[in-house]
């Protein structure tokens, strides 16, 4: 369990280094709602007919494997995720390895609050999905 | 003495970047072991902020802060060095069709100096637009390394700077605190206001600096478990 006072700005989440399988990628898609016209998160040839290089993940697939990079590390903390914002950079191709990092980037005393860094990098260590995260821990 | 800039970064002014000066100034104070920069240029999207001052934060972390701004051209992304009142009447820096030969010969005029910024970058680097475009005139450099390039483009901003004998800048292009420094330029000169940096960019007395980690393989990605 971590406590506000105990972070420290530096400090590192992960990194989480995960391998989506594109029958994953398609069953998340098939769950969200997404499969039927959406075939780019199902299908390589569709995918290319968009002009993207095969399959790719949900944005919203990326949005939540980066949230669990910070939901982890609050684990049974008396915290919550506040706030998340990403940029979607490069479309990201399941059956690739995946590399999430996280860095606390600033704390709020007034707030109760840590700003995390977080990103998602593949093989090639190219930075595709970015984003913040606020962490307000209970006072 | 020398001076190590990262010339290219973006504030929470940004409408991308949620990052503030200070954190990016604390960044660099905890990380200088690996990233020993002297200061930061504020380059914020199709805008010249002046808003904010940064002369308390500059003394609290012995960092330097400068202005500058990133525009969008016919020939992509560049950054404005020594924007003044005469350039901000002169262009509409929120207009993203901007004549880049225009921008130049005129910034140069009215005393600063422009740099293509990722111009190995798809659709907004300048290496795509001189396959199909006449080069452009009085480029003085570019910027050979960004910290946000891809496989291949710093590869692409190089030949146009072999090709061509520009000048060769570099910068970290953040838009996330921790990703402050990357990339930067050294300069041979003590540089302390915007003024010292038009001169110095225009002398071409530097080289781009690059304290990116090394890249390794993942070498045990664990798979999900499926439910």
């Amino acid at each position: 369990m971590t406590k506000f006072d105990q972070i420290n700005i530096g400090d590192t989440l992960g990194p989480l280094e995960l391998f989506v399988s594109k029958d994953q990628c398609r069953a998340y898609a098939k769950l969200m709602g997404m499969g039927e016209g959406a075939g780019r998160f199902t299908d390589d040839e569709a995918a290319k007919k968009e002009g993207l290089p095969g399959m790719i993940l949900p944005g919203n697939m990326s949005l939540g494997l980066l949230s669990k990079l910070v939901t982890d590390w609050i684990g049974s903390s008396n915290a919550w995720l506040k706030q998340m914002s990403t940029t979607y950079r490069v479309p990201v191709q399941p059956d690739h390895a995946i590399t999430i990092h996280g860095f606390i980037t600033n704390k709020n005393p007034a707030e109760q609050t840590a700003e995390i860094d977080v990103w998602m990098e593949n093989e090639e260590a190219e930075r595709l999905v970015t984003g913040t995260a606020t962490v307000e821990f209970r006072k | 003495m020398s001076t190590i800039l990262d010339l290219h970064t973006h504030s929470e002014a940004s409408e991308d970047s949620r990052a503030p000066v200070e954190a990016y100034l604390n960044w660099i104070k905890l990380r200088a072991a690996e990233r020993p920069v002297d200061g930061i240029v504020l380059t914020e999207h199709r805008q010249f902020n002046r808003g904010g001052d940064y002369r308390a934060l500059e003394d609290k972390f012995g960092t330097l802060v400068l202005r500058a701004s990133e525009v969008e051209t016919n020939y992509g992304h560049m950054l404005v060095f020594g924007v003044n009142d005469d350039m901000v009447k002169r262009f509409d820096f929120a207009d993203v069709h901007l004549d880049a030969q225009t921008l130049i010969n005129e910034v140069a005029r009215m005393g600063g100096i422009v740099v293509p910024c990722h111009p190995g970058r798809p659709n907004i680097g300048m290496y795509e637009h001189y396959q199909n475009k006449p080069p452009l005139e009085n480029v003085v450099a570019v910027e050979a390394l960004n910290g946000g390039s891809r496989k291949g483009e710093d590869e692409r901003s190089a030949e146009l700077i072999a090709k061509y004998g520009f000048a060769a800048t570099g910068g970290s292009d953040s838009h996330l605190v921790s990703l402050i420094g990357l990339c930067a330029t050294k300069f041979s000169a003590y540089i302390k206001t915007i003024e010292d940096l038009v001169n110095e960019l225009k002398a071409r007395n530097y080289e781009p600096v690059d304290f990116r980690p090394r890249r390794k393989a993942v070498p045990h990605a664990v798979a999900m478990e499926s439910r």
